[in-house]
């Protein structure tokens, strides 16, 4: 559990030194069952921050993607160090940001918090409908307290938390400079059962899974947008010289945007799950993610996030890695 | 791209019948003149001829092509050919692109109709290309006129005198207190029968005179940067305990030692003992004794005896010295020869030879200690002394074993060793020589006596007496507590299994890669054969090259030589290194890979897949904000493409092969599934 005062301290604390410029974390949303990100740039923005289990953003994503917008003549870059809440997933971020060096170490501070869970918003909702009010929610135990504007409601963990959470190894931040609250414990581990489940299919059943999901995109590039590891200055599927990808949406140009994105995530992919969250036509993208984590996992024994020391896969070559998908 | 209207020439070979044989020819002119772009369409019988090459620098003179396109063999032996036609012309030369319609077409279909179809489509596809290529200009670096040499052996000892002879500055640098290397050790060598010590200790002291030669023994390269012309390389000069300009090689230290005759000697591969100071071998070049730190009392327990390390207190030079430290020296160097040697097979791995157990079953090189003049026997051979070095017996029975550690795919060894059918029927021959009764028995598989007098030397040994058997022993071992072994073996002429006794047995060890192979390769960005030793740039054409410029391999370092061979290929490396050194300039690579630094996101990936150690991450201002871009050395890019195909935003393109120029290639190609 975390203390929301502590929390805020925290925040206070560090905006107020003179090297950081800006503090990420959250603040209570207007409606539903997700809170909204915050940015804290002076020690009073910090009294709005909370933690609780409707905190699913992941605040990794706004460092890297924080724009360098061009400094004017005569005037200096601000070098400030970028301040970030993280959760344990969120955290997983930050170190795979570390080995793809897109930021040194001692450019950001992280403060850390350990986390039992957070919401997934459609469970919710297809428990309680949608909520104008914001809503609060609190992990304990195997229950889930949910606070509807004063109205308590408590249901299983298993109903309301997102996926991720369920099968959850790294509840507690990897790395931190600044640790909140108390270490959680793991209560699970991953095996793969969802990627095992869909390889059970027939490769026709798979691309009718597919074909059918696809056609749904609308390429509003949330899931790219979204992703803490997508940050490339000019992205490749947006390209116009050459253009991999036209702008229509057809099964076709949606099919090679999704796999492209997939493939390019390769040993890079840290399972926070945003992309799968702020799909608005509630495509698996994760199921895709997925099965390549499972491929990396089960290949090349390598975990992407877990080791700022660590190569990154693409980058380390053994002799006897295996090579059975050569034809 | 330069707005001039395309001329393009297409130029067919026939490759004698390598091409023509399949491919109509004529079918593929016709297709190839109808195509966009297109102003002269040909077909010869070998372009890359004279006059092949003459037909199209008319054509770009008289037509006034500015694209060529040649439909021939594959771009690696070839395009550099062309490249200079066109330059001769003076069109920029990376106006050329190539179809490869022979080992991507006609050496690997036999149906005509279809195989003429796809070398159409090859063409096709390079037209698509070639219009977007652009001009890319050659840069020159200078080459600083000198050369590193790693390894003090036969190889680059004979490749330092070379070049220095020629009049450059040469650093050769050996890891051990002498040069010698391995030949150093052997006795004899076939089969001419040479005292090895005689021919090559009169290059040992040369190398150490040459005024163009700085000799570093003891030393090892620490690190090695920069490019072919510019490499800078630090040496480190490991302490060795004495002062080198105070050391008279008297040796009075050595016998002082309190360990003298208690330490294996390296040199003599353990049969005989050395001190804690000393000196690898009389013969050693420099004589400067050297005090082994991992042995020497005062070095490892900081105290010898009671009245103090009776070495120092001995040299009546003083030039003992305990404080010394390592040096760390930089040089700059244009070339770099590669001569590290091999180490032999450890015939331990080899177990059911009893190797470690029975101290009568003895290595090639160790038996070349033991009949050398020079060795621990005085050249005697005998055998089971204890450690004193007293007793033991003459042998009467000898067996020597072919092929250990080589021609064993066991072991992963594969390849064959080359020098020990020829060592053991040397080794044989000097036992009839000092042991005329004892009675000699090889046993071989093939005796590969491929030479130049090989097979005169082998026959001469066969009629000396010496018995060979075909057949690989299945085992050997001790029989009793007397000296005697068996050797288990089937006659594999006669098919009669049988067991022989000796009272010594020569393992004919092979050549393997050295142990610290990986250190080397990572220090100069080299390959390794699947033999595991030092892959050249080309088997046939370019043996002494490596992939990176300015590199060269001489020696058993790059496979298993014997000593006219290995002084062969580092008389070549040493020709390779001076033609760079002598001509003061070098062109470098222009097709390398070139970095967008507005899209880099400074991820290194391209750092850490680059096999030649090109890419570096550099700060750079982008508007203002300091950040990291990858950044390409063009003297070191070979423009392989690696760093491509790993990054992610796609900002870092070979030039010649950057999407846009592939796409539309790939897109001619490519299946239609109508």
């Amino acid at each position: 559990m975390v203390d929301i005062e502590d929390l805020r301290e925290k925040a206070r604390e560090t905006i107020s030194r003179d090297d950081v410029r800006c503090v990420f974390g959250w603040k209570r949303g207007t409606y539903g069952y997700e809170s909204a990100p915050a940015v804290v740039r002076k020690p009073e923005d910090a009294d709005s921050l909370i933690f609780d289990a409707t905190c699913v953003q992941n605040p990794a994503s706004f460092v890297v993607l924080e724009e360098k917008l061009p400094v004017p003549r005569g005037k200096e870059p601000d070098t400030r160090k970028i301040a970030v809440f993280v959760k344990g997933c969120d955290s997983r971020a930050v170190v795979q940001h570390l080995v793809e060096n897109a930021y040194l170490r001692e450019n950001i501070v992280v403060l850390g918090i350990p986390c039992m869970g957070v919401i997934d918003r459609r469970k919710a909702e297809k428990l309680f409908g949608e909520s104008l009010e914001p809503v609060e929610a609190e992990c304990s135990g195997d229950k889930v307290a949910l606070n509807f504007g004063g109205e308590r409601k408590e249901v299983e963990r298993s109903d309301v938390l997102s996926e991720k959470c369920l099968r959850c190894r790294y509840p507690n931040p990897i790395l931190s400079d600044i640790m909140l609250g108390t270490e959680v414990e793991k209560r699970a581990e991953d095996e793969f059962a969802d990627v095992s489940e869909f390889e059970k299919k027939s490769a026709d059943e798979k691309w009718a899974f597919w074909e059918e999901q696809f056609s749904k995109c609308v390429r509003c590039y949330a899931c790219r947008n979204v992703c803490p590891m997508c940050y490339c200055i000019d992205c490749v599927v947006t390209k116009l010289k050459p253009q991999w990808t036209r702008r229509s949406t057809d099964i076709s140009e949606n099919t090679v945007y999704h796999i492209q994105r997939a493939w390019h995530l390769a040993g890079r992919c840290i399972e926070c799950m945003e992309c799968e969250r702020v799909c608005p036509m509630n495509i698996p993208i994760m199921t895709l993610n997925r099965k390549m984590t499972k491929e990396v996992r089960e290949m090349f024994d390598h975990e992407p996030g877990v080791d700022p020391e660590a190569k990154p896969l693409l980058a380390s070559y053994n002799p006897q890695d295996p090579e059975e998908y050569i034809l | 791209m330069e707005s001039t209207r395309p001329k393009i020439g297409v130029y067919i070979c026939h490759c004698g019948i390598n091409i023509a044989g399949v491919v109509d020819v004529e079918a593929v002119t016709e297709y190839a003149s109808k195509l966009p772009g297109v102003v002269v369409s040909r077909n010869y019988s070998y372009m890359c001829s004279d006059p092949g090459q003459t037909l199209i620098k008319d054509d770009i003179r008289e037509k006034g092509l500015n694209r060529v396109i040649v439909a021939s063999c594959s771009p690696r032996m070839h395009e550099p050919t062309f490249r200079k036609a066109l330059a001769e012309t003076g069109l920029n030369p990376y106006y050329l692109e190539m179809a490869n319609i022979r080992e991507q077409c006609s050496w690997v279909h036999e149906d005509k109709a279809k195989a003429t179809e796809k070398a159409e489509k090859l063409v096709e596809a390079a037209v698509a290309k070639v219009l977007l290529l652009e001009a890319l200009e050659e840069k020159e670096v200078d080459v600083t006129p000198a050369c590193l040499v790693i390894g003090g052996g036969i190889a680059g000892i004979q490749a330092a005198l070379d070049i220095a002879e020629a009049g450059f500055k040469v650093y050769l640098v050996e890891k051990t207190p002498s040069v010698g290397g391995h030949m150093a050790q052997l006795d004899k060598t076939f089969p001419t029968l040479d005292c090895s010590a005689c021919i090559l200790t009169p290059k040992m002291v040369d190398v150490a005179n040459h005024p163009n030669i700085e000799l570093m023994t003891y030393s090892q390269v620490e690190s090695v940067e920069g490019y072919v012309g510019n490499f800078k390389a630090t040496v480190r000069k490991k302490a060795r305990y004495v002062d080198f300009d105070k050391c008279t090689g008297c040796g009075i230290c050595a016998e002082n030692c309190r360990l003298l005759n208690r330490i294996p000697s390296e040199f003599d591969e353990g049969i005989g003992m050395r001190s804690a100071i000393y000196l690898p071998f009389p013969q050693a070049v420099p004589a400067k004794y050297t005090i082994d730190p991992e042995r020497c009392l005062q070095l490892t327990k900081g105290k010898c005896g009671k009245e103090g390390p009776a070495c120092k207190a001995s040299c009546q030079a003083d030039a003992v010295n305990f404080d010394q430290k390592d040096e760390l020296l930089e040089i700059d160097v244009g070339t770099i020869i590669v001569a590290t040697g091999y180490d032999v097979f450890d015939a331990k791995r080899k177990h059911e030879y009893g190797y470690a157990e029975n101290p009568n079953v003895m290595t090639g090189l160790e038996f070349e200690r033991l009949v050398s003049a020079s060795g621990p026997t005085g050249g005697k051979i005998i055998v089971g002394r204890d450690k004193k070095g007293e007793g033991g017996f003459e042998p009467k029975k000898i067996a020597f074993i072919h092929c250990v550690g080589s021609r064993d795919k066991s072991l992963g060894n594969e390849y064959c060793s080359r020098v020990c059918c020829m060592y053991l029927a040397k080794q044989a021959h000097l036992i009839k020589d000092k042991l005329p009764d004892a009675e000699v028995t090889v046993f071989y598989m093939d005796v590969r006596a491929f030479g130049k007098g090989f097979e005169e030397f082998y026959d001469r040994v066969r009629r000396e007496g010496i018995r060979y058997i075909r057949g690989n022993p299945s085992e050997i071992y001790k029989k009793g507590d007397d000296h005697a072994l068996i050797v288990k073996v089937e006659d594999t002429l006669l098919g009669t299994p049988m067991e022989y006794e000796a009272d010594l047995v020569v393992l004919g060890v092979g050549l393997e890669p050295r142990q610290d192979v990986r250190e080397i390769i990572d220090l100069f960005k080299l390959s390794q054969s699947t033999d595991g030793f030092f892959l050249e740039a080309h088997p046939k054409l370019r043996p002494v090259d490596t992939a990176s410029d300015g590199i060269f391999l001489a020696g058993c370092c790059q496979g298993p030589k014997d000593i006219p061979d290995t002084v062969a290929q580092a008389k070549g490396a040493a020709s390779s290194a001076l033609t760079l050194i002598a001509r003061g300039k070098v062109k470098v690579e222009a097709q390398v890979s070139a970095v967008n630094a507005d899209e880099c996101r400074g991820c290194g990936l391209c750092v850490e897949v680059c096999p030649f150690g090109a890419i570096e991450l550099v700060e750079t201002n982008r508007q203002g904000n300091i950040v990291n871009v990858a950044s390409v050395n063009e003297a070191l890019c070979k423009g392989c493409g690696s760093c491509a195909s790993a990054c992610l935003s796609g900002a870092i393109q070979p030039k010649s092969f950057k999407d846009e120029q592939i796409l539309p290639q790939i897109a001619v190609l490519g299946v239609r599934t109508e």
